[in-house]
């Protein structure tokens, strides 16, 4: 059994676990917090590393232009939330797509196929929202255009049947070697986003069947064969974001006029994973 | 403890409820089925791994939902439709799925045809689009059932004509023709409860099925046990030559 599996069955098993038990929801906050802390940020803080272990990969001269092109493209994000949110989460969505998209179909396709990496990325970004369209709504109700879309006519089930059509249509379109098996994952996925809200959702995706098993392939480029080394060369940057974070939040109730952490957690997931996509776009290329 | 109690807590279903046991019966059997096929899972041929794979998915998630639809029920009485929807919109396709495994066939086809059985089911019984009547929604979803019926092959159980898949399931190697016909039953007979559990719960000249909530989720709740254990049985069966 390979890392990646490894990886999503750990989140399998949690996700069955939440959704048999219940998860209070003043817990899914910690819940989102304590994931992207330990498996999310980490997952993207070796990308200054993973940009010059590989030969094919996208050359960056220097250590200095790839922390001046990796910067701006962070700094790049938040202006344009600044300056139009509906910009920035349409930038957000396109982009999270590609990439969700890409490293889902890893142990199912080759990821050379971008259309594919695309469709699959919006058919799970899609179900997550769909799934919880109205927490989506309150979260970002910076964007008038998508807070205010009356959607009291449409009910859960529809949102589902929706998502699952799409995905039926994509997979019996598209050339996939292990078709089955990723329509399986995603299925599961479906019933996680159905029965928790957004945070967990999101917390468990993300964790378990994004950053974890990318973190393990990561692990195994570094040819490290001790995990904990490994994880604390993932560690400066980590710390590093939280810091920028934590000093984004002090400034930000003049810059966005919003006190609304949720969103600004969203804002600063979206700037970082900007320039995180172009790193690992190279890096899963013979994934 | 409480996790315990959420899982065999038999002893909050009144008694003489019938359909609140049927409901308890079912969660519990599809839990069991689930332990069952992903134990199977290591001992089969290579080739049937996925197949085995989907069939203990299928009852994982039907278990998750009846633990949830008992919960429902138990609580306040009412009939757990949303959730029945949900389970189905989610299995359907999987139990789909299992044709194409065995068969390497007829996944386009399938699929199309599931699409269309459950959104025109969803469509006539929650009344969403507002066009169209009940029995409308229904013909158009019994027609993708019926097509679906063809194309795996249960006409041929009476010497019928075959669709891709049914043919594909008749020459297959090993134990797959025996566990094809199987698979075919179950199509024919099992899936039937579907279409009459839809005329009991809505309106149309099939007004004399009607029948009242309990019995209805009763009949519900033993065809899904039967059709999604049944089908990964069917399975197992042709895997494990």
């Amino acid at each position: 059994m390979n890392v990646v599996v490894k990886s999503k069955l750990a989140g399998l098993i949690l996700a069955f676990a939440i959704i048999f038990f219940g998860l209070e929801s003043s817990y899914s906050i910690l819940l989102f917090l304590i994931v992207m802390l330990s498996i999310g940020i980490p997952h993207g803080s070796v990308d200054h590393i993973i940009a010059f272990i590989n030969p094919k990969a996208r050359k960056f001269n220097s250590k200095l232009i790839f922390y001046i092109t990796y910067l701006s493209l962070i700094v790049f994000n938040i202006a344009l939330w600044v300056i139009s949110p509906f910009l920035g989460l349409l930038v957000f969505l396109i982009i999270s797509c590609y990439h969700f998209g890409e490293t889902q179909v890893i142990g199912y396709n080759p990821t050379d196929n971008k259309l594919l990496n695309f469709v699959v990325g919006a058919n799970i970004l899609l179900s997550l929202f769909l799934n919880n369209i109205v927490e989506l709504q309150e979260i970002l109700y910076i964007i008038p255009e998508f807070a205010n879309l009356d959607l009291s006519a449409f009910d859960s089930v529809f949102f589902l049947l929706i998502s699952v059509a799409i995905l039926m249509l994509s997979i019996v379109n598209f050339e996939i070697k292990r078709k089955v098996l990723l329509y399986a994952e995603i299925t599961i996925l479906y019933m996680v986003f159905f029965h928790t809200d957004l945070l967990t959702s999101f917390a468990l995706y993300f964790g378990f069947c994004h950053s974890l098993p990318m973190l393990m392939l990561e692990f195994e480029e570094f040819k490290n064969d001790n995990f904990i080394k490994f994880y604390l060369k993932t560690l400066p940057f980590t710390i590093l974001s939280i810091i920028f974070g934590f000093l984004l939040y002090q400034f930000n109730n003049d810059l966005l006029t919003s006190d609304n952490l949720i969103l600004f957690v969203f804002i600063i997931i979206s700037s970082l994973t900007l320039p995180h996509v172009f790193i690992m776009k190279d890096f899963v290329k013979d994934k | 403890m409480e996790m315990l109690n959420f899982i065999f807590d038999a002893a909050s279903i009144a008694p003489g409820d019938f359909t609140g046991f049927t409901f308890f019966i079912g969660s519990v059997s599809m839990l069991a089925a689930t332990v069952w096929f992903l134990m199977q899972h290591g001992q089969v041929d290579k080739k049937f791994k996925d197949s085995m794979l989907v069939a203990a998915l299928i009852t994982g998630i039907a278990a998750v939902h009846y633990f949830y639809m008992r919960e429902q029920w138990v609580l306040d009485g009412s009939s757990p439709t949303e959730l029945r929807y949900i389970d189905w919109i989610l299995t359907v396709p999987l139990m789909v799925v299992e044709f194409a495994l065995l068969t390497g066939v007829g996944m386009r086809k399938l699929f199309w045809a599931s699409v269309v059985m459950l959104v025109a089911g969803y469509f006539g019984e929650s009344g969403v689009t507002g066009m169209l009547d009940a029995q409308t929604w229904g013909a158009v979803s019994g027609l993708a059932y019926f097509w679906m019926a063809y194309e795996v092959g249960c006409l041929s159980i009476f010497g019928g004509p075959s669709g891709a898949v049914g043919n594909a399931l008749a020459s297959g190697s090993g134990k797959i023709p025996e566990a094809g016909r199987m698979l075919q039953w179950f199509v024919l007979v099992g899936w039937a409860i579907y279409p009459i559990g839809y005329m009991a719960g809505t309106d149309g000249w099939y007004a004399f099925v009607a029948i009242d909530e309990g019995a209805m989720n009763i009949i519900y709740n033993v065809g899904d046990a039967i059709n999604k254990i049944g089908f990964g049985m069917a399975v197992w069966h042709a895997a494990r030559s």
